[in-house]
Order: structure tokens, then sequence, then C-alpha cells
């Protein structure tokens, strides 16, 4: 009687094992976008952790000024006529590259396409000078573009990318006293 | 005997079942020390429910006019808050300067707000369930448009 009481209860287990694991394979950790702001001079801090499944059931429920539907409308007088859809466009279709290059006295910018990612460097030499670096993965260039008429770009395509882009630091600003960082991983809190 | 037995009986049972649907959506905690000038310890626990219940007090002019504001957000709170319940545990935002550290977290099924000072300390524990009926109701009062 006990070993057959074992049995069931070992087959029940054996049961319940088989019918969570499809479940617990499915679900795919959340996903966070950190930014902190350092000020060291003023010993000041701010973390903010978006989960961005959060973030990409929020967005089509803005609608107000150029954003509607999780799609931003860009004017063409708000970047003085430059069709920023047919840049971007050129951007992921053309090979690795180094796009731009400057080099002044005091500062550097390159802009490149690099191992499947978009890279800016800025470096402002002077003493205490700003250091920008944004990496911004292609895949969410590419999901800016995509189901979008000729003006708009989809900024919620372009958060389920960066959700499945991986960990990434997205862009990192220093000057003499501040420190942004803003990044994408599987932690719920800044480190 | 019995009588008395099954009059009890239904008191009790009608208590626990109230108690119940007051504690189903859950408690709000509040807590506040004042360090300056005495130190004040204030530590509040309430049903949750009992602020949706309360809202039927307020004056309907000003919930009218709240209403208003509130509505043309409602899609966002509600995706926001569906997501919140549904996420895991994570401080949202954390502001630390020297001598203040302030942080907005989901811990469990409630927002938390902790604010500390040199002169206080503030948490505050709401139930994410109770801030969307109490919005949802908030919405709802008011002339429709």
């Amino acid at each position: 009687m006990r070993k057959r009481l074992c049995g069931i209860v070992m087959v029940c287990i054996l049961a319940a094992m088989v019918g969570a694991a499809p479940a617990a394979m499915a679900a795919t950790a959340e996903r966070y976008l950190h930014i902190t702001v350092n000020d060291a001079t003023k010993g000041e801090s701010v973390n903010v952790n978006v989960p961005l499944s959060m973030a990409e059931k929020i967005l089509p429920t803005l609608n107000k000024g150029n954003l509607h539907n999780g799609h931003v409308t860009i004017g063409s007088t708000e970047m003085n006529d430059v069709d920023i859809r047919a840049l971007l466009d050129a951007l992921r279709t053309s090979p690795d590259n180094e796009f731009v290059t400057v080099k002044e006295k005091d500062q550097d910018v390159r802009v490149a396409k690099s191992n499947g990612n978009l890279v800016v460097h800025v470096r402002d030499g002077a003493k205490g000078g700003e250091k920008v670096d944004i990496t911004i993965p292609m895949k969410v260039v590419d999901a800016l573009l995509s189901n979008t008429k000729n003006n708009e770009l989809d900024i919620s395509a372009a958060i389920r990318a960066l959700s499945d882009a991986g960990d990434a630091l997205l862009i990192t600003v220093e000057d003499a006293s501040q420190h942004v960082r803003i990044w994408v991983d599987s932690k719920n809190a800044s480190e | 005997m019995i009588l008395f037995g099954k009059i009890a009986l239904g008191i009790v049972g009608t208590a626990v079942a109230g108690v119940g649907v007051l504690c189903s959506e859950g408690m709000i905690e509040v807590k506040v020390v004042e360090r300056q000038p005495e130190v004040h310890h204030v530590y509040v626990i309430a049903p949750a429910m009992l602020v949706p219940i309360g809202m039927h007090f307020a004056p309907q002019r000003d919930l009218s006019r709240v209403a208003t504001q509130i509505r043309p957000w409602m899609p966002t709170i509600r995706a926001a808050l569906d997501q919140l319940r549904d996420s895991d545990d994570v401080t949202l935002v954390e502001v630390k300067e020297p001598g203040e550290h302030v942080r907005v977290a989901k811990e469990g099924g409630s927002i938390v707000v902790d604010v500390q000072d040199e002169n206080e300390t503030v948490h505050v524990s709401t139930p994410i369930r109770a801030i969307s009926s109490t919005i949802e109701q908030l919405a709802a009062s008011g002339p429709t448009i």
C-alpha cells in the first residue's frame, strides 16, 4: 500500500515537472533600461530602472504631440529638412565603415558602423571636457524604420528590438563632475 | 444554548467575512519617524479598501475636476499598473543627495515610497490593486463626456 502511494506521488511529481518545464523555458527574463546620473561634486545620484516590457506597453497608449501609437512623427521643419528616415535607412544598408571623423584642436568626433552597432564617439579635449559614447545596435535602427510611414519612426518596435538585443551599454556621458550612463540588462537594480 | 451558539457563529462568520472583504485589496502602511525637534513615531496600517470607500465622502465637484484631468491618461495608467503588477520587484527610482535619500520601488504587490532626510523618515506602502481601483473610481466619478 505504502509502495503504491509512493509510486503515485512520484508519478504526480514527474507529471508536474513535465508540465511546468515548457512554461519555465518559455518564460523570458525581464529586461530593464537603466539610467544613472552621478554628480561627484555635489554627491548626488539618480537611478532610474524601467522594465522594457512596461515601456513597450505604455508607449502605444501615449498620444500627444508627435507621439502616437508608439510611433513618433518627425516634421521636416524640426530636422532642418534633413530626411532622418532616409539617413537611417542608408546607414542600415551600408557595410561597416567610418562615416564621419572630425579632429579638431579640442574636439574629436567619430561616427561609424561597427559589428552591427552604430557608434558615436565625441571627445572634448578641453580640461574637464565631455566624453560621449553612444552605441546603438543596428537591430534597433532597423526596428525604428519598420512598419512606419515615411515621416515616422517606430519607437515601440525599437524597444522590442532593444529587449532582444542582449545586454548593452547604450550611452555614457562624462564631464568633470557628472557621469550619465544608460544601459540595458536583466538586472532589476542599478549597480 | 444551541441558539446562542448559532448566533455567535453567525456573528463570528460575518466578522471574518467582513475582515476578509476589507483586506481583499491589501493593506496601506504608513510609517513616519520625526527626529526634530522631538522624536515622534507614527505608524498606520489600514485596509486599502477604505480609500475607494472614503472617496464617496469627498466633494463631488473636486472629484469631477480631477476626473476630467485624469481621464485622458487612463489607458496609460492602466497599462503601467498592469505591467507593474506583473513585473518582478524593482527599484524604479532612487535619488541620493547628501542627507537625503528617496526611493520608489515595486515590492511584492505594492508600490513602496521611502524618503529619508536628516529630520524624518517616511515609508509608504500601497497595494497596486488598491491604486488601480481608486484611480478607476476617480476617473469614473463626474460627468462623462
